[in-house]
């Protein structure tokens, strides 16, 4: 079961800042928007893939985190290549892999806390513009990393409650049941956050 | 302890939850029991200012719950019945460090005091575990460590020992034995609260019963037919 993004490690990657692997994922993004060459886009996706696989972390967890994404970049691919040639359909989806396996890698090892601390302090100038109030970005950030592992819990458990009743399961039928279980505990933690007061100062 | 209810009502939408009550509340322990939906759970909310009251007004240590909310949070802290729900970060210690950050102390002061509360509880253990990780009787005593950390003068727990096994249900229940807060506890367990100061009788939104633990529980196994 999938328990936390983090992952416990002393990796290179780890060591860093999380400020400056933030803006590694954007430079990075950017970059590989700026060109259309597939052997760049290519390069980008197994230099990122192979860091993110090479965290520690069995292949198969590694997989199953991004499960969900890549199925969806693959939908996209699907899409892309009835819309435009192979071609480009070929490298947007390499682009896709690559950016989505250094996010990974980079949510992989960076603790939600440091994540926060860094969001809140790159959101200081909007702060004192008055157009966001950054510990509650951060805290939005952190708390959709932090429950993330919860709503995969909440799939399996659906999975299995299917399996007991010796229904096939089917990921389309756990979409409704996951967004009311999502709710009902977004409404809990808003909740327990408002008990802590946590928010707001 | 000074908590007032006074001609205090709850009611969502067209649901009565809680009818008119006034009622004050001072005592060290308190016990709150009633079959489920009986009004409970808002009644023990109202006290942290989660719940408003739609008529009247509630005050705690002298602090009014919609006026004063935020004081009154420093004032009473809440044990959830899912306690993972309230460890927003992954970590044990982080999420004890975070909650007093938020309260305003530095970084060091924080988890010197997230420290000391871990060891309070006897689970200095538990700082480094994710949250995932924990048992059910674990998690309730790092909830405890974290709400108590930042030095609330009444705790509240909603079903503390809902679904824990006897150890873990003894290790909590001894624990809230020890605090030195004030606790106000609902619960279905009745042993836990049957050497309290005072028990709280719900029934259909209103409290039917108030007085000592043994003539409370008599009268709620009454109404439950058991």
């Amino acid at each position: 079961m999938l328990t936390s993004l983090y992952v416990e490690g002393d990796t290179f990657l780890h060591r860093q800042r999380p400020g400056a692997k933030l803006a590694l994922i954007l430079v990075l993004g950017l970059a590989l928007y700026l060109t259309e060459r597939m052997a760049v886009q290519a390069v980008a996706m197994a230099i990122t893939g192979a860091i993110y696989f090479s965290l520690p972390m069995t292949f198969r967890e590694a997989l199953y985190r991004l499960k969900p994404v890549l199925f969806t970049i693959a939908v996209l691919g699907l899409i892309n290549i009835w819309l435009l040639s192979p071609q480009e359909a070929a490298v947007s989806t390499l682009r896709l892999l690559a950016v989505v396996f250094l996010a990974a890698a980079v949510t992989a090892t960076t603790r939600i806390a440091d994540f926060m601390e860094t969001i809140t302090w790159a959101l200081q100038p909007a702060e004192r513009l008055g157009i966001v109030r950054a510990a509650d970005v951060s805290l939005a950030l952190g708390l959709v990393l932090r429950f993330l592992p919860d709503i995969f819990a909440h799939y399996e458990g659906l999975k299995q409650a299917h399996a007991a009743r010796g229904i096939a399961f089917r990921p389309v039928r756990a979409i409704g049941p996951l967004i009311i279980l999502a709710l009902k505990d977004a409404d809990a933690i808003a909740d327990a956050i408002d008990a802590r007061g946590i928010r707001g100062r | 302890m000074d908590i007032r209810f006074s001609d205090c009502s709850v009611k969502f939408k067209t649901h009565v939850a809680l009818h008119p009550f006034s009622l004050t509340l001072s005592e060290r322990r308190i016990g709150i029991i009633g079959l489920n939906g009986s009004g409970k759970t808002t009644f023990a909310k109202l006290i942290d200012g989660l719940v408003k009251p739609t008529s009247g007004t509630v005050t705690v240590n002298g602090l009014d719950t919609v006026k004063d909310a935020k004081a009154v949070l420093t004032v009473a802290g809440f044990i959830f019945q899912n306690p993972a729900q309230q460890l927003i970060m992954p970590q044990v210690m982080e999420d004890i460090v975070f909650g007093l950050k938020a309260h305003g102390l530095k970084p060091a002061e924080a988890e010197a005091r997230a420290l000391a509360a871990l060891a309070r509880f006897g689970i200095e253990a538990l700082g480094p575990r994710r949250v995932h990780e924990l048992s059910g009787g674990e998690l309730q005593l790092a909830a405890i460590a974290s709400v108590s950390a930042t030095g609330p003068d009444i705790l509240i727990f909603d079903e503390p020992v809902n679904q824990l096994d006897l150890r873990n249900r003894r290790r909590v229940v001894d624990a809230i034995h020890a605090l030195s807060e004030n606790a106000i506890v609902i619960s279905h367990d009745l042993p836990l609260i049957e050497d309290f100061d005072r028990v709280l009788v719900f029934h259909e939104g209103r409290i039917v019963f108030d007085g000592l633990p043994a003539a409370a529980i008599a009268y709620y196994r009454e109404i439950a037919g058991c």
